[in-house]
């Protein structure tokens, strides 16, 4: 050894915010979510200005790093395609920032179905219920 | 002559007093360079920095307090007190999910565990259901079973049931609805889908009240 050993690590926080915003990027995705006192201290921090709350649970250990995302999406994407997408981008983003390798567990736990029409999905022409009278 | 003496005395005195009294009050530790960070303070607050409090790295670093803080009590100043309008949504929504007991579908990806909740996802289904010219979807439950490690999960199972427009022939809208259903799992969720119960329980838009109110089909 030639000089001083340095230990270098890498927080839960730090992945988690990396993950939030790289899963944030994913087209599609139309939020993260987590859970009540997640959102409450988003909410806490919303007010107050900070932007301390992570939404995403991570946990580093040793070289390796596991991150749960829950995502909302809107029809029209596909809910597998997202998925693997939030998958690369999150894995690929952590991996660049921090150099670990990453578990990615990905929760798909909303689809919105209103404003965007479903693509292809559906090939209708009505919108949505149709109305009692209509033909 | 006793007098003016004395009086100057007195009036240096009390000039003395003057300056040195504020001094010890107010400023208990002046910045590095000796000013005073309160005037520093109130000269970047009135625009009337001097030179040496322009080029100064500690009177520099005061300004920027002053300035960080007004941005800082401005901003919440300007907020109105009331919370933010999705508040309710949130808290209602993130409650809702820690109750729920959450079903999840597998979704299949090389890349790791991911998974879609079986809420969403008939959600959806309904969704195209309802879009579906003559039916409307009135139930949907989608489940798929758990796969043994290292093989694949098998495709997932639907049922609903379905009310259908009065005059609509059974058997082709149940096959329209099947072919919805197994189309939109694949494009819309990314769940293969291999099994569809639809069972029709009602239809709607009777010509008149004496026709039959219910139908089985499948």
């Amino acid at each position: 050894m030639t000089g001083p050993r340095t230990t270098f690590h890498v927080g839960d926080g730090v992945v988690a915010r990396v993950a939030a915003e790289a899963a944030a990027g994913v087209p599609g995705v139309v939020a993260l979510r987590t859970d009540l006192a997640g959102t409450l201290l988003g909410l806490a921090g919303a007010v107050l200005g900070t932007t301390r709350a992570p939404v995403v649970a991570a946990r580093v250990d040793g070289t390796q790093a596991e991150v749960s995302i829950d995502v909302v999406t809107r029809l029209g994407f596909n809910c597998r395609d997202l998925a693997r997408a939030v998958q690369r981008e999150v894995s690929a983003a952590v991996a660049q920032y921090t150099g670990l390798e990453t578990l990615v567990r990905v929760t798909v736990v909303d689809v919105l179905l209103d404003g965007a029409a479903p693509q292809r999905a559906a090939s209708t022409q009505s919108p949505q219920v149709p109305p009692p009278g209509a033909r | 002559m006793a007098v003016s003496p004395h009086d100057g005395r007195g009036r240096v005195a009390q000039d003395d007093a003057g300056a040195h009294l504020p001094a010890q009050g107010d400023v208990v530790e002046p910045l590095a360079c000796g000013r005073d960070a309160a005037t520093v303070w109130d000269h970047a607050e009135a625009g009337t920095l001097d030179a040496h409090e322009r080029e100064c790295p500690h009177c520099g670093a005061a300004v920027a307090d002053a300035r960080g803080l007004e941005a800082m009590v401005s901003r919440l100043a300007a907020q109105p007190l009331v919370p933010p309008p999705t508040v309710v949504d949130r808290v209602v929504g993130a409650v809702l999910a820690e109750l729920r007991p959450r079903d999840l579908l597998v979704l299949d990806s090389p890349y790791g565990p991911a998974a879609l909740d079986a809420t969403a996802a008939a959600a959806v289904l309904r969704g195209v259901v309802d879009a579906m010219d003559g039916m409307r979807a009135r139930s949907c439950r989608i489940s798929r079973p758990a796969g043994d490690a290292g093989r694949p999960v098998p495709p997932a199972e639907v049922s609903m049931t379905v009310t259908a427009r009065f005059g609509i022939e059974l058997a082709s809208a149940t096959a329209r609805v099947r072919q919805m259903v197994l189309a939109a799992g694949e494009q819309a969720l990314g769940v293969p889908v291999t099994r569809v119960d639809i069972e029709v329980v009602d239809v709607f838009d009777l010509p008149q009240p004496s026709s039959p109110a219910g139908r089985e089909g499948r």
